[in-house]
């Protein structure tokens, strides 16, 4: 095999020309990645606040006012007043309000005479995005309420102080916009090389090509290299949005996150290239390559869903997933600033994906041709 | 013509598995010959031309393009040899000038010798518009010349033209085979497949595909000449014939031959006792002329016809 970059970068000249005058090309490149990074990074927010709580006292006493005005001073709540546990409980029911506080007749009284005093929070089962962190506030706010109410005296035996290491204040856009890195760079690289290789057959333009001295390798790298150019470029730009408009921290090393970056380039890319050359449809192409990209990088990646908490199958399933793999890095880099030698299992991984995915990617195409 | 032979098949053989899309081919083709090959789809034609092209290693047997051959390199035939697909032109996105461009460079030609070459392409093809146009700008027959100019920019030996003409309207396809006349008197082998019997009927010499063996090779003449060893007429229909009519002629004792050819039938008489019995009682349904057969007479007989 004889590469010549001349025919390669006349290759990949011949596919800049297609990208500026494709709007949907160019679009896709240009505009997807801010509308992610807008997406997850504002309106995706785990974090839940201003929770809508219904409250019910029947009680109406200081301890009773003071257990209310801990919830709402949270900053977590917003308090409806009701005036009976029935109409609270609609309001839960009717989606007017998303927990319920219900303060009993006698809650001052029990609380003076040494019996526990019981009040009930009541949570929408069935919206299980807010009901784990709103029943971890509830705790916290029972704890400070108690203090506030009955004085030091209440104060449990132990002290048990959580820190949150990386992402002190749990703030879900670091823990997002590393992650939305590797989903558009999945996106694009996989998608329009997929598109790009497809046209090539459909038209019968890739019969042209082969019939010219242009080897496979230099079609294949002078296709990649604008697709490149363009992935690593919305790496830049999402890097940009995240640091200066989300605040997100950096704190490994732009060589290792960049190295990273490019392994899973590659590897996405000679995936596109072998969905393109096993369907030879841009349409079959596209839909083969949101099954296969677009999807795990985004559900089985790590990404919103972590994979700790999956079945067995599914776990040793993400192994395979070069997505899983980049998302560890590109987290680690952003939030924890791993060095390289920290994150050696999950490049190795990738690594490997790339490779297998190349070889693959290469042997399919020899194949086809002949 | 001269007799110098630019290409040759000897005993190919293409296999894809257990299919045989090439079976035993032999031909040659001489230096400024217009050479057409002409078969149903599937044929092999395709196979056969991609094999000459240098794209696709043959199974079996051996290939002599402009004195190269696969024993050369994989390279070597693709440096002697134009190719021009029927289905793709150009792209169209790209001008005129960014195609051309396109391929000298994959062909790596020097930037003088292609300035030079692009210039002198243009003139034979009689490229009016700016070598800024868009091709998607550029009418089909336009197209397809510019597409031929490509094929020419490396001055191949020999050019094959995979249905050069599809789509194009007749008067764009008459410029092109006016052009095609113009490349082969330069000295240039011209290896055509085509649908339309009118473009073959300008080859030099014809070869018939069918199940991927060639069934007869000659000039359009010689053809016509060992298809139909005996007399072909027209056959008009005085009245309308309904299909179950023409149907029952077609089977006809006294036809060897006798298919429909627009509204009128072209037909050869099974021997010549039976035509003289029947001839009377055709002539009360059909006016009868006497002609010379088509090359659309000949491949239906010599492909179609044949079990």
């Amino acid at each position: 095999m004889n590469f010549v970059w001349s025919r390669a970068a006349a290759m990949a000249r011949k596919e800049w020309f297609h990208i500026r005058r494709d709007p949907f090309t160019m679009s896709l490149a240009l505009v997807m990645p801010l509308v992610m990074v807008v997406i997850y990074g504002v309106a995706i927010d785990f974090n839940v606040k201003n929770v809508k709580l219904a409250v019910s006292d029947s009680d109406q006493t200081q301890a009773s006012r003071r257990l209310i005005d801990t919830f709402s001073s949270s900053g977590y709540f917003r308090v409806r007043r009701d005036f009976s546990p029935g109409q609270a409980l609609d309001d839960l029911v009717a989606e007017r309000a998303r927990a319920a506080l219900i303060i009993p007749p006698q809650f001052e009284k029990n609380l003076w005479s040494g019996r526990t005093a019981e009040a009930q929070v009541l949570l929408d089962g069935a919206d299980n995005s807010t009901v784990v962190p709103v029943s971890q506030y509830v705790n916290t706010i029972q704890t400070l309420a108690s203090e506030r109410i009955a004085g030091a005296d209440m104060r449990p035996p132990y002290d048990l102080r959580t820190r949150f290491l990386f992402n002190p204040e749990l703030n879900s856009r670091w823990f997002i916009i590393p992650g939305v890195v590797v989903v558009i760079m999945a996106i694009l690289s996989i998608f329009l090389t997929a598109m790009t290789v497809a046209r090539e057959w459909e038209n019968g333009s890739m019969e042209l090509l082969l019939s010219t001295p242009v080897e496979p390798i230099e079609i294949i790298v002078g296709k990649a290299l604008p697709y490149a150019s363009l992935g690593a470029l919305a790496v830049v730009f999402v890097y940009i949005i995240a640091r200066a408009a989300f605040g997100v921290p950096f704190r490994g090393h732009l060589w290792v996150f960049g190295l990273g970056c490019l392994i899973f380039l590659l590897t996405y890319l000679a995936q596109g290239l072998f969905i393109s050359i096993a369907s030879k449809q841009q349409t079959l192409a596209m839909q083969l390559s949101m099954l296969t990209g677009m999807m795990p990088s985004v559900i089985l990646s790590g990404f919103v869903f972590p994979i700790a908490s999956m079945p067995k199958f599914f776990w040793y399933f993400t192994m395979l997933l070069p997505a899983r793999w980049f998302m560890v890095i590109s987290r680690h880099c952003f939030l924890e600033g791993s060095s390289f030698l920290e994150l050696a299992v999950p490049f190795a991984a990738l690594s490997l994906s790339c490779l297998a995915m190349t070889a693959l990617a290469a042997h399919k195409f020899k194949r086809t041709l002949e | 013509m001269n007799d110098e032979t630019v290409v040759e098949a000897r005993d190919l053989v293409v296999r894809y598995g257990d299919f045989t899309a090439v079976d035993r081919v032999t031909f040659t083709v001489g230096r400024g010959e217009i050479f057409g090959f002409l078969g149903a789809n599937g044929a092999g034609k395709t196979t056969t031309i991609r094999v000459l092209c240098g794209v696709l290693p043959p199974t079996e047997g051996r290939v002599r393009v402009a004195g190269t051959g696969y024993e050369d390199g994989e390279n070597a035939i693709k440096a002697k040899v134009g190719y021009m697909s029927q289905k793709f032109t150009l792209y169209n996105d790209l001008t005129v000038k960014e195609n051309l461009d396109f391929i000298a460079s994959l062909r790596k030609l020097d930037a003088a010798y292609y300035a030079k070459r692009r210039q002198e392409i243009l003139e034979l093809i009689s490229f009016k518009k700016g070598l800024g146009a868009f091709v998607h700008e550029l009418s089909g027959g336009t197209k397809q010349q510019v597409s031929l100019a490509a094929a020419l920019l490396h001055d191949p030996e020999v050019v094959f033209l995979d249905e050069p003409t599809a789509g194009v309207t007749p008067a764009g396809r008459e410029r092109f085979w006016a052009l095609i006349r113009r490349v082969a008197e330069s000295g240039k082998t011209v290896f055509v497949t085509t649908h339309y019997m009118d473009e073959a009927e300008q080859c030099g010499r014809i070869a018939l595909m069918r199940e991927g063996k060639l069934v007869a090779m000659d000039s359009p003449a010689g053809l016509k000449a060992a298809a139909f060893p005996e007399q072909v007429f027209e056959f008009e229909p005085i009245e309308e014939l309904s299909f179950s009519r023409m149907t029952a002629f077609q089977n006809h004792e006294a036809f060897a031959f006798f298919e429909p050819y627009g509204h009128r039938f072209h037909a050869a008489a099974a021997n010549a006792e039976a035509w003289r019995h029947w001839r009377p009682e055709l002539e009360k349904t059909f006016r009868i002329r006497t002609i010379a057969p088509s090359l659309e007479d000949v491949f239906i007989r010599m492909v179609e016809d044949r079990p």
